[in-house]
């Protein structure tokens, strides 16, 4: 019941929790962190460099990633795109491999770790 | 009310919220291979183990200075490949499989412990049938390492003077 309660909660809430699985973004995330994420923090502004977002995977579509918003290298972005890649470039797949991320594929902004 | 107990006690809240319903994975995976792997290796120190034992028993009963030297080197290069073997299994093990691997694969973790006793014993005891069944066992272990990654796998001979075959992509 209580299980349920909070299951119900969490898809409205405005916030999430998330668990970190592998090591792309050490070292600020490790894997086993746990993170609140802010889904209303892109209603008004679009991401910037250097946020932290979890993005749908555009290659899984089942999967969330937790990756870095960059600036795109090739400055080509399309409006309403971001280019997002892992702090641990040797061990991550990103939009080096997979191109920019639409904007309503970026679930929200990593707020903070508890 | 400070900000650092303020801090500690929303961790703490919601990690009771944690252990109700668990959070969602987020995946920081490390998706491009970090090493090269491959269960080759592990397969021919077990078939060093099994020509070991072939060269022991062939020994003669009554040992002359030569064949007791012999003895000697075959012991320590058996003890040297079935640590190997540990050696091996434990990186891919280690390294290389993934929790999903482990799911799809309810046999791996039971594999690897039967591996890591098998090599023990292929160091501790003169024993043609503990080392013909770590042989056959890195076989499994091989043929689940190239499916996790998509690769069809054939059993061909060693081609070597111990026997037996091995493992390979196919």
């Amino acid at each position: 019941m209580l299980r349920a309660a909070i299951a119900v909660l969490a898809r409205a809430a405005p916030v999430t929790r998330y668990i970190v699985e592998g090591d792309s973004m050490e070292p600020a995330y490790s894997a086993g962190e746990r993170v609140v994420v802010n889904r209303l923090a892109y209603l008004l502004r679009p991401p910037v460099a250097g946020d932290v977002v979890v993005v749908r995977d555009p290659e899984d579509r089942g999967r969330l990633l937790l990756k870095r918003v960059s600036a795109d290298p090739a400055a080509a972005t399309a409006r309403g795109a971001c280019y997002v890649l892992g702090d641990n470039a040797a061990a991550s797949r990103d939009s080096r491999a997979f191109g920019p991320v639409p904007r309503r594929a970026v679930i929200g902004k990593a707020w903070f770790r508890y | 009310m400070s900000r650092f107990t303020f801090k500690s006690l929303v961790s703490r809240s919601l990690r009771v919220i944690d252990r109700i319903g668990a959070p969602e994975p987020v995946h920081a995976h490390c998706d491009i291979p970090c090493g090269i792997y491959d269960p080759h290796l592990a397969q021919i120190g077990a078939l060093t183990v099994i020509r070991m034992n072939q060269l022991i028993d062939a020994l003669p009963a009554q040992p002359d200075a030569a064949s007791r030297h012999s003895f000697v080197r075959y012991t320590l290069v058996k003890e040297e490949h079935a640590e190997l073997v540990k050696r091996e299994v434990r990186v891919i093990y280690g390294d290389y499989f993934k929790p999903e691997h482990a799911d799809k694969y309810p046999e791996l973790q039971g594999l690897v412990w039967k591996l890591l006793k098998g090599a023990g014993k292929g160091r501790q005891e003169i024993n043609m049938e503990a080392a013909q069944q770590l042989l056959a066992d890195l076989h499994r272990f091989a043929e689940i390492f190239w499916e996790t990654k998509g690769v069809a796998t054939k059993k061909q001979p060693s081609n070597q003077a111990v026997g037996g075959e091995i493992v390979v992509p196919a």
